[in-house]
């Protein structure tokens, strides 16, 4: 059996190798883009029933976004919503069978870790000025500027480990207990991991989202000059 | 356990353009949709608060019109009903106006046809009496009487002017002496007095004529002398018409 931790590489492409969980996140980028394109199509003013169901989901998830963080929605619907999506497809692809979840590997779980501390710094400045965003790390004293430095880097990466760590644990037992006990005994297991995606993604989506806006609340408070629009 | 940075950057650029992608075919669009229907919603209930308003204020300008047309009712209740009062006051002043006329008018008839009726009895009574008087002085028709009325056209004859008594007398058709009977009368008498009065020799011829009742009358074409009871008479029922 294959350890997950090693990359299934497919092919080479130059320095690039092309793993399995780069080929499964551009099926999951194409059904996800796809699947958005043919269900937002005819958008009406009187919705019909799919309308109503995507509405449903974007309101949901800008209710989240105002009840986690009180900030409005729009400025990080798209990237925090896409976060979600796209993690909570990819665990769930490890139902599939023969398919490697890319948030199972290393590579994909450290790019989003990447995404949100790039986001961090990319919200902070927008919303309170570069000079703002340095002193949302003297929050709540300046004495804390090490510390929050350190976490700054350190909550991005107990994110990444936390996806990483959970997912690939969960496709880790299942592979194994599919091995020894044959092809229904997992489904338990697999159930238990459709949970554990969908947990997962959440918390991952919300964890990003309260880096952000705290980032920015921060900097608004100690910059008031510079407000979040 | 490696980590394949290359991997990593590529994965990173892969959800980057997912979140590209999505924010323009998926969460910017159905956004917009929710946007644009709460827009319209909430111009809906604009709409319906300022047509509420509206209503609401034309629902005063009604009922105050309504009061409005309450009072103008009234108003022109009472002046309908002043106005017949003195359609009535009229009407009646009218009607008694001309039923004093037409009362008036009768009395006039009748005062006119009480005096007509008296005009009529009068002439009547005035005919009778000349009938009743014809009737009594036809028996006083005697010689005397004749004699009489002999003598006052004798006198009557005095009065004629010369040239109308020349005239008379040079008739060629002669005169007519008219009397009411012939048996007071002496033809010859009467003859010879008469020459004597008109003078020359005219030529006489004696008629008897009942309705002369008494008395003695000279006729020609163009003359007539009265001298009876009937001229009289006729004279005396003129005057008492004349008198009624």
């Amino acid at each position: 059996m294959m350890s997950p931790l090693d990359p299934n590489v497919l092919f080479q492409l130059g320095p690039l190798a092309i793993t399995q969980a780069i080929v499964t996140t551009w099926v999951i980028m194409l059904l996800l883009v796809g699947s958005a394109f043919f269900l937002t199509r005819q958008l009406t003013l009187l919705p019909s029933k799919r309308q109503a169901a995507i509405e449903l989901i974007v309101t949901t998830l800008d209710t989240q976004i105002n009840e986690t963080t009180g900030a409005s929605p729009a400025p990080y619907r798209s990237f925090i919503g896409t976060l979600f999506l796209f993690i909570l497809v990819a665990n769930w692809s490890s139902l599939i069978p023969g398919v490697e979840p890319p948030t199972a590997g290393l590579e994909t779980d450290a790019a989003l870790a990447i995404l949100v501390f790039v986001s961090v710094i990319w919200f902070g400045v927008k919303g309170s000025g570069p000079l703002g965003y340095l002193k949302s790390f003297a929050a709540p004293n300046p004495v804390m500027i090490p510390l929050n430095i350190l976490q700054s880097l350190t909550r991005v990466f107990s994110m990444f480990v936390r996806l990483f760590g959970n997912v690939m644990s969960g496709v880790f037992v299942v592979g194994i207990v599919a091995s020894l006990a044959g092809l229904l005994v997992p489904i338990p297991l697999m159930a238990l991991d459709v949970l554990t995606g969908l947990v997962q993604a959440y918390i991952f989506a919300v964890l990003a989202m309260v880096f952000i806006t705290s980032t920015v609340e921060d900097g608004q408070r100690l910059n008031p000059k510079r407000q979040e629009k | 356990m490696t980590i394949d940075f290359w991997g990593m950057g590529l994965q990173a650029i892969n959800v980057l353009i997912l979140i590209w992608l999505l924010s323009r075919v998926f969460w910017r669009p159905v956004a917009a949709a929710i946007a644009k229907r709460q827009e319209e919603a909430a111009s809906l209930i604009e709409t319906a608060e300022a047509t509420q308003t509206k209503m609401d204020d034309e629902l005063e300008d009604v009922m105050q019109d309504r009061a409005g047309i309450g009072a103008e009712r009234s108003e022109i209740l009472d002046t309908a009903r002043k106005e017949a009062a003195a359609t009535t006051k009229n009407t009646l002043a009218e009607a008694r106006d001309k039923a004093d006329a037409m009362l008036a008018s009768a009395k006039t008839t009748i005062e006119q046809g009480r005096e007509t009726a008296q005009k009529e009895n009068e002439t009547q009574a005035a005919e009778l009496a000349m009938k009743i008087a014809a009737r009594l002085l036809g028996r006083l028709n005697s010689a005397a009487t004749q004699s009489a009325f002999l003598s006052q056209l004798i006198e009557a004859i005095a009065d004629i002017p010369p040239a109308d008594l020349t005239a008379l007398s040079d008739d060629p058709k002669g005169i007519e002496v008219v009397t009411a009977s012939d048996m007071t009368v002496d033809h010859k008498e009467i003859e010879k007095a008469l020459q004597t009065a008109l003078g020359g020799k005219p030529k006489l011829k004696f008629i008897m004529d009942p309705d002369l009742i008494g008395g003695l009358e000279l006729r020609s074409a163009h003359f007539a002398l009265h001298n009876s009871w009937q001229a009289d008479l006729k004279q005396i029922q003129k005057a008492v018409r004349d008198a009624a």
